[in-house]
């Protein structure tokens, strides 16, 4: 065969083989489906800068090199609640933000830094010195990684492991270092895996504190939730929560319960949040049924269209006791019990927990308003239960909507005597730490002398709820809320007050009276009747 | 087509394909819905379902080299390759996705995948 | 006997069809209203609101035909006989007294009827529709004015008026075999036919 036939033949060959691959049009020449992928992603192949070649020695040393080109990146960070895990509320003044807030699960921040900030966006903070303004602690691995090897390891203040460690101490189980070079030239966009690193492991765990976050949404179906779909919609988080200037939209310190604002358009200046259901689907949304679209005035959308959460396999944790915490087993080591399931429900460090998969959420008006009980503020037992947080709205405010929430339970310290929620230090490798120490007067006297908060000594355990809103987790349409399940008596809508839902509310004697009456009428006329019949027959 | 045609016509195929793999980074996440959609459904119903954290590394490598699916009765090239997933993909939304997915490329996902979420693996990964 | 054509064929189709919508609509209601289970609470609804619609038509009609037609003036209140026919029912009814009323052309009804039809009317039928109106609409109400109306009173209203129609629908329905024989009266309404006394009904005074 002359070498012209062979080269004709191989052109064929190529040219049929691109045309069967996709119906897209002809790629350029020389881009395999592959090349094309990564084209048509970026118009940066990290993997080809030489400024990412390392090697690496730490995060802040592959920091350094990001913002060469990315000159203003740190300051955006800087800016945010990812970096300074504060937040003022504008209308309350309440100082809030992971650093400031109390919770009922592990309950605070401070003196307990080393491991609280596995979770934030930067590398060293591990007591309360840390340095703010430093542009090269940001960590941009941990949300922009996509090889799902980066992992900022307990304890470390936020950083990875760079060699081979046993996490944690002394429990045989070894950790390989991370290959910086890997997760720097594969950087990209932030992915449900990234973001998901942290928030669905929020309160210790998978699927702990939110309850419509957990694992199961990494590559969920259609079934857990219609917009993560892993084989049809894909969202990524930042499909919803559109952030510019790495500042993530959508915080529950300030969330929005009614976007009364419709649809955002391309070309028109939106303010409001982009993260509600009705910035993509406006205000009126079902088409064959307009009574819906009546419920979505008084309504929030999760109400329905979230039946339950912690659907996909993963339970969320219901109740925390801390004052059952501290006990140890026969063998003298600190207990630990589990369900069936092999889940954990007693743990000597934390107390006794419940957990819930499928869990029907409770519901209650919201006008995202949310309200904190911080430290120094009044606690006293005899209110009986200690509201962390709660929800302002009602029936007859107009910002007002019925909203699922989940509420978490829980009985955690307190000091007596100041009439005080208190900071226990927990977690740490040292004399007072109550996961090593298991006592509570030198664990929070440690935490609160490190906020510089006043501690009498005595601890006692007041019983405390904290309540969380429900947005994830959408189901499909043929699976959200039956009319009928909120229209009964003992319905889903059972303890929201207010408002008069047909099915559920009755006055009682408007209905007594009306069948009395109509039964004496029916009497009446039978009695009528057979009086007739009786005369007639004479 | 000659001989010698259609063996230059394959040369060409092979070495594209090659050059395709080079190129292709194998994406763990596609490998991922894979296993979970695709693998693990069926399993549920047939032979219970595997978690990547129960095996290690080797051991994986060891099972898709070996290539025996169900104790050798058939391959799990098969499972992955695309007439498994048209077979299915009616009722599998994950195999109708990924129908027109190179069988490598997908088989390459796969085991990305399995290396990661394996035992000794950067993030064991149970099955759901 | 002598046959007279009382009922014609619109007043029929009004009266049978408004018959079937109002106990239909009974059914549903006291169903949306939490009582038992029928069609289910979606359905329940759905049917309720398509035979609130077809009702509203149909009077739509039946307004327009009795104006036109000078029906309306059937359903004029009289104090005349009044008493007489309220106590033929009472006693006379058991002693195979001759009606007091006697029906014709142009007056088909008797005091007792004018008075129960025009309650009817005028207050069952104008409350029911009113409030089941705004309970149709209830998410407009802001946009319409009358935002600090109380969805609750509304519904109670409007479930009051569905008792008093339940209990004109007993009586209505026992009425009926008050006749000359028990069937006779439902007979004219599906004929328009009645039948009545050739001679005049002895004076009842």
């Amino acid at each position: 065969m002359p070498p012209r036939r062979i080269w004709l033949s191989i052109v064929f060959a190529v040219g049929f083989a691109l045309s069967a691959w996709a119906d897209e049009p002809a790629p350029a020449a020389g881009a395999n489906p592959a090349d094309l992928k990564k084209i048509l992603k970026s118009t940066a192949d990290h993997g080809k800068f030489k400024e990412l070649e390392g090697p690496f020695a730490s995060g802040p040393d592959v920091t350094k090199r990001c913002l060469e080109c990315h000159t203003e990146a740190a300051k955006q960070v800087h800016r945010t609640k990812h970096w300074t895990w504060e937040f003022l509320n504008p209308e309350s003044k309440q100082r809030l933000g992971k650093k400031n807030v109390i919770n009922n699960f592990c309950i605070s921040v401070p003196s307990n830094y080393g491991f609280c900030v596995t979770c934030h966006v930067g590398y060293g903070w591990k007591d309360a010195n840390f340095d703010f303004t430093s542009e090269t602690n940001v960590d941009c691995l941990v949300c922009h990684d996509t090889t799902g090897s980066y992992k900022k390891i307990p304890g470390r203040a936020g950083h990875p492991a760079y060699e081979e460690m046993e996490v944690p101490p002394g429990s045989g189980k070894k950790i390989k270092p991370v290959d910086l070079v890997k997760v720097a030239q594969n950087i990209g966009k932030t992915s449900r895996d990234t973001c998901g690193a942290c928030h669905f492991f929020g309160g210790g765990g998978d699927g702990i504190k939110h309850g419509d976050m957990d694992s199961s949404l990494a590559a969920p179906d259609k079934a857990l939730d219609v917009h993560m779909d892993a084989t049809g919609n894909d969202f990524s988080c930042g499909t919803c929560h559109q952030t510019s200037a790495h500042d993530v939209p959508g915080s529950r310190y300030q969330p929005t319960a009614a976007d009364r604002d419709g649809a955002h358009i391309r070309g028109k200046a939106d303010k409001t949040n982009p993260a509600t259901c009705q910035s993509c689907h406006g205000a009126t949304p079902h088409k064959e049924e307009a009574r819906l679209d009546s419920h979505a005035r008084k309504i929030a959308c999760q109400t329905c269209h979230i039946p339950s959460i912690a659907r996909g396999g993963v339970p969320t944790k219901t109740s925390w006791d801390w004052s059952t915490a501290g006990q140890k087993g026969p063998d003298g080591k600190p207990l630990i019990k589990k369900d069936a399931k092999g889940h954990v429900i007693y743990d000597a460090k934390k107390g006794d927990f419940t957990l819930a998969e499928n869990l029907v959420p409770e519901y209650m008006w919201f006008n995202g308003k949310v309200n904190y009980t911080l430290l120094g503020d009044k606690v006293s037992k005899s209110d009986g239960i200690t509201r962390i947080n709660w929800f302002e709205g009602s029936a007859d405010d107009a910002n007002s909507l019925i909203w699922p929430v989940k509420v978490f339970r829980g009985s955690q310290p307190y000091d007596p005597v100041n009439q005080t929620l208190v900071t226990p230090h927990t977690a740490g490798d040292d004399d007072t730490s109550y996961w090593k120490n298991f006592g509570w007067e030198k664990a929070i006297a440690t935490g609160m002398a490190s906020v510089g908060a006043p501690f009498s000594g005595k601890v006692d355990f007041v019983k405390t709820e904290m309540v969380w809103p429900v947005t994830h987790m959408v189901a499909p349409k043929d699976k959200s809320v039956r009319c009928i399940e909120c229209h009964q008596q003992d319905g889903r809508l059972q303890h929201v007050g207010g408002i008069y839902i047909p099915g559920r509310d009755h006055v009682r004697l408007i209905d007594l009276i009306g069948f009395a009456l109509a039964g004496l009428t029916l009497l009446g006329v039978l009695g009528h009747g057979a009086l007739r019949y009786l005369s007639h027959r004479k | 087509m000659t001989t010698s045609k259609s063996l230059s016509a394959l040369a060409a195929l092979v070495l594209l394909g090659a050059a395709g793999a080079a190129h292709a980074e194998a994406d763990w996440k596609r490998g991922r819905v894979y296993y979970r959609m695709v693998c693990t459904a069926c399993h549920v119903e047939k032979g219970g379902s595997i978690a990547p954290s129960s095996k290690t590394i080797a051991e994986w490598t060891a099972y898709l080299a070996a290539d025996k699916h169900a104790k050798g009765k058939d391959t799990v090239k098969f499972y992955v390759g695309k007439k498994y997933r048209d077979s299915v993909k009616a009722s599998n939304k994950a195999a109708e996705k990924y129908a027109d997915v190179a069988e490598q490329d997908l088989h390459d996902d796969l085991k990305a995948f399995l290396s990661k979420g394996a035992k000794d693996g950067e993030s064991p990964a149970s099955c759901n | 006997m002598q046959r007279i054509y009382i009922f014609k064929r619109f007043e029929r189709f009004w009266h049978w069809a408004q018959a079937l919508l109002v106990i239909f609509m009974l059914a549903s209601g006291f169903e949306i209203h939490g009582l038992y289970k029928l069609f289910g609470f979606k359905h329940a609804v759905q049917y309720h609101t398509v035979a609130a619609w077809s009702l509203i038509g149909l009077w739509v009609f039946a307004i327009f035909w009795h104006f036109t037609t000078g029906e309306w003036k059937h359903y004029v209140p009289t104090l005349d006989k009044l008493d007489a026919v309220i106590k033929y029912y009472l006693t006379g009814i058991f002693r195979d007294a001759p009606h007091p009323f006697r029906v014709t052309r142009l007056q088909k009804h008797n005091p007792l009827q004018r008075l129960a039809y025009l309650k009817v009317k005028l207050l069952i039928n104008p409350l029911i529709w009113i409030t089941g109106v705004l309970l149709l609409f209830y998410a407009d109400w802001p946009a319409w004015g009358i935002g600090r109306l109380q969805l609750g009173t509304v519904a109670v209203l409007h479930t009051i008026g569905a008792f008093l129609m339940l209990i004109f629908l007993i009586v209505h329905v026992y009425f009926v075999t008050t006749g000359h024989t028990p069937l006779a009266q439902i007979k004219a309404m599906i004929t328009g036919w009645d039948e009545v006394e050739d001679e005049q009904p002895a004076a009842a005074k």
